[in-house]
């Protein structure tokens, strides 16, 4: 095994890296262990699939009475390395289109730069704005072309068309869904459990955005590879609008154990 | 009008003894049987107005279009086989569109006109398609001109393309079958410091010396490029009848 040492980094020189052992205690756990430290960011040879810039992160979207609401979260990791903790995992696409990120962050961008530009193009010639399906159909059809050449990117596509508001999910293994409520990313399970609790068709548009917000603090919170602050978007009838850019941190963990705190009090009060 | 006319005017890539290229030069006459657009620039941004020939009464008015958008920032007006004006614009359109996404900024209008005169000497040439197999793309020069005009970072500009891929900026120009006239009339009546507003009045003024028919608010078309916005808009009838009636107004005065 290779040793970790910061004072004589390898700088992925060594190549003993197709001789890799698999370290004994991984040999007997049902699921991989964590990442051993020999793949530190200072050595080029981190294993495959932590190589992607952006892999932990929360984003969610949902579809309620008034509308649509996406929330996001703001870490960029590559491992147990955090490249950023300020990027912007909402795209907007136009004035009537927003995609969220997760993936790699460059494919997401990329790809989602390329359907604002064939959205426009749709736009020039046929003198309509596109509908949310035509426009995720373009991303799938183009990300499939490309399909097990490592694109790697999971996205939400959402917007209001002349049928009302709608979100599709679509990936880079040629996925598209539509549906009503969609989080993706590591911690998508946290914030799907807060979400679905707390969701119900008619709320008012802050309700919505508490909500989203709620549940993308409650997976930085239990996901260690998501953080930083939470953005908040809602598209209305007449396009998208950016709500909030909060820290997902101490404010907010305090905030919410206060409230939970208050609501007990009120609740041991009352029996 | 050739009286000399030989073989040299039947292949699109042979010049005669003389030095012409035929076909490109009766690309430049279709233009003439084309109906009359007009184009002015100003500072406060540049005019396009055309007319429009209804051929008969059972024609939908607004499905006859000479006027269209190639970017936010450019327009276009257009005099010829409308068909082939069709292809430029396509490829202008995309041209724009790949700009915006490479650069992160509008396409300035300069490059854009060049980008879509690229096209023009392109006839009797194979083109590669997305297979890499050769493609014959078009078989003769494309029989229609172009005035496109736009705003970008150094102002408003108006050029005008013909057949022949040349590209020049003008301060105003007319093309189509009344050219020649409109262009004499805009040479008396133009100045540097004219507004827009005044612009379009010039421009139906013109169109209206020219055109056979009355002008109406249906069968004339007028957009705008405004230097403050930067928008290219094409006037709804209701805006196109306002011009004309300010036309009249300034004629009776």
């Amino acid at each position: 095994m290779i040793k970790l040492d910061v004072f004589q980094p390898t700088f992925g020189l060594d190549k003993e890296e197709e001789n890799v052992v698999v370290p004994k205690e991984e040999l007997y756990c049902s699921t991989p262990l964590a990442p051993s430290l020999r793949w530190n960011v200072l050595s080029n040879n981190a294993p495959k699939d932590l190589t992607k810039f952006h892999h932990g992160t929360t984003t969610l979207s949902f579809v309620f009475s008034e509308g649509i609401v996406a929330a996001v979260d703001s870490r960029a990791s590559m491992g147990q390395y955090i490249g950023s903790g300020s990027v912007k995992k909402v795209i907007e696409i136009n004035k009537y289109l927003l995609g969220t990120m997760a993936g790699g962050a460059a494919d997401c961008t990329f790809w989602e730069r390329y359907l604002g530009m064939r959205c426009r193009l749709f736009e020039l010639k046929n003198k309509e704005r596109i509908s949310v399906a035509a426009a995720s159909k373009i991303l799938c059809n183009t990300v499939y072309q490309y399909k097990g050449m490592g694109l790697s990117m999971g996205t939400m596509i959402m917007g209001w068309d002349k049928k009302g508001p709608h979100i599709y999910y679509v990936d880079s293994e040629g996925t598209r869904l539509k549906g009503q409520k969609f989080s993706v990313g590591s911690g998508s399970t946290h914030a799907l459990g807060v979400l679905d609790q707390g969701y119900q068709w008619n709320m008012s548009v802050e309700e919505a955005c508490e909500l989203g917000r709620r549940s993308i603090y409650h997976a930085t919170h239990r996901d260690a590879f998501s953080g930083g602050y939470i953005n908040v978007y809602y598209i209305g009838p007449d396009g998208w609008k950016f709500i909030s850019h909060e820290d997902s941190g101490f404010d907010k963990h305090y905030q919410y154990a206060t409230e939970k705190a208050t609501q007990q009090q009120q609740q041991m009060s009352i029996s | 009008m050739f009286l000399t006319r030989s073989e040299y005017d039947r292949g699109v890539n042979t010049f005669s003894p003389e030095g012409r290229l035929f076909q490109v030069e009766y690309a430049m006459e279709a233009i003439k049987l084309g109906s009359t657009a007009v184009g002015i620039q100003t500072a406060e941004g540049v005019v396009l107005a055309v007319e429009k020939r209804l051929s008969s009464t059972l024609l939908e008015p607004n499905s006859v279009e000479k006027l269209v958008e190639i970017d936010e920032h450019v327009g276009c007006a257009m005099s010829g086989l409308i068909a082939d004006a069709r292809t430029m614009i396509e490829h202008a359109r995309v041209e724009a569109q790949n700009h915006r996404f490479t650069f992160d900024e509008p396409m300035p209008v300069e490059s854009l006109t060049q980008a879509t005169c690229d096209l023009a000497l392109r006839f009797g040439e194979g083109v590669e398609d997305d297979d890499e197999r050769e493609e014959e793309m078009m078989s003769r020069p494309f029989g229609v001109s172009l005035l496109i005009a736009g705003v970008d970072e150094k102002g408003p500009a108006l050029f005008y393309t013909d057949p022949s891929g040349t590209y020049i900026r003008w301060l105003a120009k007319a093309i189509g079958a009344g050219s020649e006239a409109a262009q004499s009339a805009l040479q008396e009546a133009y100045y540097k410091s004219m507004t827009l507003s005044e612009a379009e009045t010039l421009a139906l003024r013109t169109l209206k010396e020219v055109m056979e028919e009355k002008v109406e608010s249906n069968n004339v078309e007028v957009a705008v490029v405004r230097t403050d916005t930067k928008k290219f808009v094409i006037y709804t009838e209701a805006q196109v009848k306002e011009c004309l009636s300010r036309l009249e107004n300034r004629e009776t005065h």
